[in-house]
């Protein structure tokens, strides 16, 4: 019974010991915010510049191209391996990352090193504004996150109401190999929320290798075809002269996108805005 | 005639210490050059913690896992007397890949920073048992049934991976793409241990085996007829050579080269009496990859790459040129 007891007050001296410990970690953090950030995805990059925090941003990855000045931070390596010694080198007081693209074991990795970590889990378009509101409570720089969070909700309802009319949509990634834009993905999203249909939703990944056979059977209205390194209406010619039969082709409804779409930042309002516009051409040109 | 034997082996000896020297020399030097110099004389805080949490680890674990493949290739190609064998032949490291991206997909965290790497080296020993079993006839292994039943093995787990890689949605499965051309950023202390017990077990029980290995080189009877039971000698080195190549997997993923054509190299400049080649392939193996990751790290800083490419990069020509030299092969 003694022993018993002995234990259990260990046991709750240990508990009260960590309590006291996880409230000191909170109570400091709260006083101060990060003033050294460092950003593994170039999402978040683009959420740091749109809260106003560019000078605090200390290293940014190879992939960081928007804005402009965030290419002239320092890097860090790439997403998915980026270099633990670049990050420490850069003295962060936070790391921020996304669960789309870096590695889990990186977190685990920055708390053994004791290095800070944000990590960003949201991945859908109606989920970006409370992602903004959190990323901002965590920076202290929550009003500048609400009014940001603010203006894609305002884009979104304002979009909802659109009428799509039930158009199909191919959104192609890559021509060769043929990658599309399937489902769970933030270009789906906005597909969906515009009132068209993605054709590639069915798929069983999220950037599916798609079928030819499969755009013939679902002859797609409209064909969009995302932006990469290199030129696509090159790239893509010889795609689109194989589906010329296609109705989106056949009625010249291919268009070429920005890379708006492709991060889950404040630029999805002018990928939304876009991607309307293409769904909408034919009426304006008529 | 003593005079002759003499001298080789005093040229023995100074050839094995010049292998030691330089081992160490590229150690130290692999912890303080890198993608940022650090002066050894002038240690700031920073380069204390990337010295001691980032470089040392790494280096530790590319010597372990470069030892563990040198040695595990030396001794493999010796027990089934086949210059192309090494210790991926066995499907043990595809197997350990299709078991740790089954981890990484299904996101399995029941050991935190070790799932992964536990997974792997299960992954490893289950294919290892497997193969052993389809390689076992008439009471022993067989080298040809081993073999191909490696080659089998492997090429059901790699296409098993490919299956999964192809329909699965996660993004993680970039980093198990990583994983497969093997990969050092994530070295840790917490994994170091389990990966040193291992290997140091692993190269031992194979040294103290190295006169068996000599005799198997010649063939079975006359192994035999030496007082060596083959069948028993070559089970024991199996399991070496599994926990070996299982540890190896586990801390850094898939490295080519290194278990193929170290041991060669090691051949083509200390002779093939396993007692010293099974060191030397140790050493070997552990400096090329230390070197292979410090200019993967280095050159495209802070771009990595994998070190796996780079010790090919390296390691193949310097093997074709001491190919060129020779006039006699032998394992």
């Amino acid at each position: 019974m003694r022993r018993f007891f002995l234990k259990r007050s260990t046991f709750v001296f240990l508990f009260f010991l960590f309590t006291v410990h996880c409230s000191l970690l909170t109570a400091s953090y709260a006083v101060e915010p990060p003033q050294r950030i460092v950003s593994l995805a170039p999402s978040m990059t683009e959420i740091l510049f749109a809260l106003g925090l560019e000078h605090n941003i200390v290293g940014v990855t190879n992939f960081c191209d928007y804005p402009e000045e965030a290419k002239k931070k320092p890097k860090i390596g790439g997403m998915s391996n980026p270099s633990l010694e670049a990050v420490v080198s850069l003295k962060p007081d936070i790391v921020l990352m996304t669960t789309d693209g870096n590695p889990k074991e990186f977190e685990e990795r920055f708390h053994s090193l004791k290095i800070k970590t944000y990590v960003f889990k949201e991945r859908r378009l109606l989920d970006l504004p409370h992602g903004i509101r959190n990323i901002g409570l965590a920076l202290g720089v929550k009003e500048k996150a609400e009014s940001a969070a603010k203006e894609i909700e305002e884009a979104v309802s304002k979009y909802k109401k659109y009428k799509g009319q039930g158009k199909k949509v191919l959104f192609i990634i890559w021509p060769e190999p043929l990658i599309a834009a399937g489902p769970n993905t933030l270009i789906d999203d906005a597909i969906n929320l515009l009132g068209a249909i993605n054709i590639a939703q069915g798929a069983t990944a999220s950037y599916p290798k798609y079928s030819i056979e499969d755009i013939f059977r679902q002859s797609p209205d409209v064909i969009i075809i995302g932006k990469g390194h290199e030129d696509m209406r090159k790239l893509s010619s010889r795609l689109l002269k194989r589906l010329s039969s296609v109705p989106a082709v056949r009625d010249n409804e291919v268009f070429y996108a920005s890379d708006n779409l492709y991060r889950l930042g404040p630029r999805v309002i002018e990928g939304i805005k876009e991607l309307a516009g293409y769904l909408n051409e034919k009426q304006s040109r008529e | 005639m003593r005079n002759k034997a003499e001298s080789r082996e005093k040229n023995m000896k100074v050839r094995l210490i010049t292998i030691g020297i330089a081992a160490i020399a590229i150690f130290v030097i692999a912890l303080f050059i890198g993608p940022k110099t650090i002066n050894p004389f002038n240690i700031s805080e920073i380069d204390r913690e990337i010295l001691l949490s980032i470089r040392l680890p790494r280096v530790i674990v590319s010597v372990l896992m470069g030892m563990a493949l040198g040695a595990s290739g030396a001794v493999l190609q010796g027990m089934l007397r086949n210059p192309l064998a090494d210790p991926y032949i066995l499907g043990i490291s595809s197997g350990a890949a299709l078991s740790a991206a089954i981890g990484i997909i299904t996101g399995l965290t029941f050991w935190g920073m070790f799932t992964i790497p536990l997974l792997a080296f299960v992954g490893a020993l289950i294919t290892g048992v497997f193969v052993g079993i389809m390689g076992w006839k008439r009471g022993g292994f067989l080298p040809e049934r081993l073999l191909l039943a490696g080659v089998g093995m492997g090429f059901l787990a790699s296409a098993l991976l490919m299956l999964i890689m192809s329909i699965s949605t996660d993004e993680e499965l970039r980093r198990a793409t990583l994983w497969l051309f093997g990969d050092l950023s994530l070295s840790d202390w917490s994994i170091i241990p389990y990966g040193f017990i291992f290997i140091t077990t692993g190269v031992v029980i194979s040294l103290s085996r190295a006169r068996a290995l000599n005799t198997l080189i010649l063939g079975d009877e006359l192994s035999h007829s030496l007082g060596f039971s083959p069948r028993r000698e070559r089970f024991i080195l199996f399991i070496s050579i599994g926990l070996m190549t299982a540890a190896s997997v586990s801390l850094g993923g898939i490295i080519g080269f290194v278990g193929l054509l170290i041991p060669h190299i090691g051949r083509f400049i200390f002779g093939s009496d396993s007692k010293i080649l099974i060191p030397v392939s140790a050493l070997g193996g552990g400096i090329l990859l230390c070197i292979a990751d410090l200019i993967g790290k280095s050159l495209l800083s802070p771009m990595e790459l994998p070190a796996g490419i780079i010790t090919a990069i390296l390691g193949a020509p310097y093997f074709l040129y001491l190919l060129r030299r020779k006039d006699v092969l032998s394992i």
